[in-house]
């Protein structure tokens, strides 16, 4: 019927099949839909220079935005929104811009802001999704766009520090989560027992949230308060992600080793250079007994806290 | 924008004079327009605004049950979202109307060169924002096709009733009137922003029937109204 379609993303981790909001919404909505799509995790490729994922390529048609996404595969005739009424469709509309501008700046600052979570986790999981140069230089220009993305939309006047502008848009999210609650209520989805694209959206933004393990995490525990969000995208999950044929679980669990793994030779690559810093100081004359306790102490420390993190 | 302002605190039925200054944004606390002076206290953005009101007892939007309030703040963002930055890009990003109408316009209270340098400066900043967020890869045509599919949902959303939320206005309502008021009635080169709000004929009622309702009764009122209607026909 259609021409075969494939759609370029950002791997997984963490138990969830994307760690990118955007490709979680693509493929939450393929799989309401019904729609076949052949799912690429991007590795090495210059395309992402211009951070255009996720991606759509049928035939000859490349299309880049989630919503523009969305729109093909819906004249393709896989359209999960086919039982809305019309005030129901304008309600999604409203509630992806209530996501856009106050869920979303506040997920980017976690992922890409936040400098422990950053430096920990971001960095080293996109990082290792690229050769050498390409892993240097990526990940900085993305969070270059993040931080310039939330200071020109958030950042105007009173707010003139980053703290400030920080605090106001944890806020904004907290008070976002807060209303898509009380929106989905007691149901299933939020528009019934079939899941829409307000539901791919939603879950696309939370999962992340939800799952990814950083250290710094007051808004996943503020997510974590709201057992009904908490339990949608489980249900998602383990109904749409996990039930799959081509197996994409086993694929899944497969990228999640593979970045532990890398994850772990760098932990491993800075403790050396830790030991190797110890050492120096153990040799020359000048440091008191005192410090170099406190620096043994600080390494192992160190040491044993990014391996705990690790263990999904 | 300003306009929200005003059918906001007429629909709470509280008085309110409307001055223009050319140093508008810096007597702004938060450097944004439009900013309202009360006894010894200044607020501007209707968020605080909002709050401003309402601590002082009037609200609109009590009789909203939790559900309702969610879908009114998703709604208001939508409007934000959506008609706010196609205005803006309209207004700084589309060529012909930036020569035309906006440099002039945004220009007019200050001497050459002041004039040209600071409508160049607002130019670099809108287009920065809109680069961050992705808008400055959309042509015309999508920006207004963006503008139909929320009017659209606007009009889905009204359908049949006198206000959003049936039967008392609120701060959804006042936003509404404002943004789609100020396009129907700011002359631009071209119709086509106007004429996809026109498509909408239970938009265009509702326009009109706030305005009825709520400013007629100053147009005598009008230094305000005539100051503001050198560029803005009011709606017939």
């Amino acid at each position: 019927m259609a021409a075969p379609m494939e759609l370029s993303c950002w791997g997984g981790g963490w138990g969830l099949p994307s760690l990118h909001p955007e490709s979680l919404t693509v493929m939450a909505y393929a799989r309401f839909s019904g729609a076949p799509l052949t799912v690429n995790s991007i590795n090495n490729s210059w395309r992402t220079l211009k951070g255009d994922l996720p991606v759509l390529v049928s035939e000859d048609i490349v299309i880049s935005q989630p919503a523009k996404i969305l729109n093909f595969l819906r004249k393709q005739k896989y359209n999960a929104d086919y039982d809305l009424s019309a005030k129901q469709g304008a309600d999604t509309l409203a509630y992806i811009a209530l996501l856009e501008e106050k869920l979303l700046p506040a997920l980017l600052h976690t992922f890409w802001i936040e400098a422990e979570n950053y430096c920990s986790v971001t960095k080293p999981w996109f990082a290792s999704r690229f050769a050498f140069p390409l892993s240097l230089y990526l990940p900085g220009k993305m969070s270059r766009e993040a931080l310039n993305r939330i200071l020109l939309t958030k950042g105007g006047p009173p707010l003139y520090s980053l703290t400030e502008v920080e605090a106001q848009i944890y806020r904004d999210a907290k008070e976002c989560l807060n209303l898509l609650s009380k929106r989905l209520g007691t149901s299933q989805f939020f528009f019934g027992d079939t899941p829409t694209t307000l539901d791919a959206f939603v879950f696309g933004f939370l999962a992340p949230i939800y799952k990814v393990c950083f250290p710094r995490v007051h808004l996943q525990e503020h997510l974590k308060q709201l057992p009904n969000l908490c339990r949608f995208c489980d249900d998602i999950l383990t109904r749409y992600f996990r039930l799959t044929v081509s197996g994409y679980s086993p694929a899944g669990q497969d990228t999640a080793d593979a970045n532990l793994q890398k994850l772990t030779q760098l932990v491993n690559k800075e403790s050396n250079l830790i030991e190797k810093m110890d050492d120096n100081l153990r040799k020359s004359p000048q440091h008191p007994p005192r410090k170099l306790t406190m620096l043994k102490l600080a390494a192992g420390g160190e040491e044993s806290s990014p391996m705990s993190r690790l263990s999904p | 924008a300003a306009l929200c302002f005003q059918a906001f605190l007429q629909m709470c039925n509280l008085p309110v004079r409307v001055i223009c200054r050319a140093n508008a944004e810096y007597m702004s606390p938060s450097g944004k327009l439009p900013f309202i002076h009360v006894g010894n206290q200044v607020v501007s953005e209707l968020g605080p605004i909002v709050q401003f009101v309402k601590a002082k007892g009037h609200s609109l939007s009590d009789g909203l049950d939790e559900v309702q309030k969610a879908e009114m703040k998703a709604y208001m963002e939508l409007v934000n979202n959506m008609l706010l930055t196609a205005e803006l890009y309209l207004q700084w990003c589309d060529d012909v109307t930036v020569e035309e109408i906006t440099h002039p316009r945004y220009g007019s209270p200050y001497p050459w060169p002041l004039n040209r340098i600071l409508s160049y400066q607002k130019q670099w900043e809108v287009r920065r924002k809109m680069k961050a967020i992705g808008w400055a890869g959309k042509t015309l045509e999508q920006v207004l096709e963006d503008v139909d599919q929320c009017c659209h949902a606007l009009s889905q959303r009204l359908g049949t009733q006198p206000y959003f939320f049936n039967k008392h206005p609120t701060e959804l309502d006042a936003l509404v009137f404002g943004h789609l008021f100020t396009i129907l009635t700011t002359q631009l080169i071209t119709d086509e922003l106007s004429e996809k709000v026109k498509n909408y004929s239970n938009l265009t009622a509702f326009c009109r029937r706030i305005e009825q309702q709520y400013f007629e009764g100053h147009e005598k009122d009008s230094s305000t109204i005539a100051a503001r209607s050198s560029k803005r026909p009011l709606l017939r």
